[in-house]
């Protein structure tokens, strides 16, 4: 039986990449420029990067909602 | 036709329940590392060791890119493209063993000459938190060659493919680890131990 292929929609995938992306560097130049402890701010960037990660590409949703959030 | 509609109702249904025991892992798993996260701040709460922050911005760049990537198979086998779900598993594959080499082999040594595992909290501190993270990225790319090789057999299809989604929750699960030891370890205290 032949699969029936659709096209992949990536428009997420792409927007989560960016977010990363500046959430990454910008973490970085932070890091590096900062002389005093920012350990508060760093975690609210890594909670963040977790958030788009945990709800976009671990499709958390799933887990309660179940196929339908796919 | 009957008996595949039911099939794949009871295959939905399984899934349901091993994506919730998966999750359990996930969670359990979570807490080892938060274990060690706390650790971290508990024994250097302005400190960190000395380390190369450019090299630390790389392999995070490489693991965060395997993470799009591996969502991108995901999605393709969901869709039917099987080519694109190879492609990109495999792609993850590659950049998940740049990452372990980048860390292992790479950052490993060239943090050995100025902190030790066995001297002082730093070397411990590093040397536990990232050698644990890599026991984890060296099984996910275990199961990443796995998913691959069973999708070349064309194991998976649009409808039935549980295994690409938990090899992917696994992948992102150990990209949001790195997501929090990343700063942790390269950027976060103003007192460099080491230096």
């Amino acid at each position: 039986m032949e699969e029936k292929k659709i096209k992949p929609d990536y428009s997420v995938n792409q927007l989560v990449l960016i977010i990363l992306a500046i959430l990454t560097l910008g973490e970085y130049f932070l890091g590096v420029i900062a002389t005093i402890n920012i350990a508060g701010v760093m975690l609210l960037f890594g909670i963040a990067k977790a958030f788009f990660i945990v709800k976009d590409y671990m499709n958390i949703g799933r887990l309660f909602f179940g196929e339908e959030n796919h | 036709m009957s008996t595949h509609s039911d099939s794949l109702a009871e295959y939905r249904s399984k899934s349901v329940n091993n994506r919730m025991g998966l999750w359990l892992f996930i969670f359990s798993d979570s807490f080892v590392f938060a274990g060690l996260f706390i650790a971290r701040f508990n024994l250097m709460p302005d400190a960190r060791p000395e380390l190369n922050q450019l090299l630390g911005l790389i392999v995070t760049a490489v693991l965060l890119a395997s993470s799009v990537l591996m969502n991108r198979a995901e999605i393709a086998i969901g869709a039917g493209d099987q080519k694109s779900f190879l492609r990109n598993t495999l792609l993850t594959m590659v950049l998940g063993t740049i990452f372990l080499v980048g860390v292992v082999f790479v950052e490993w040594p060239l943090a050995a000459q100025h902190i030790s595992p066995r001297e002082g909290v730093a070397g411990s501190i590093f040397y536990t938190m990232t050698g644990f993270h890599a026991f984890h990225v060296l099984t996910g790319v275990i199961f990443l060659f796995i998913v691959w090789n069973n999708g070349r057999k064309g194991m998976y299809t649009t409808e039935r493919h549980f295994a690409v989604e938990a090899c992917a929750i696994y992948w992102h699960f150990v990209d949001v680890v790195w997501v929090f030891f990343y700063p942790a370890l390269y950027l976060i205290g103003s007192n460099i131990i080491g230096g």
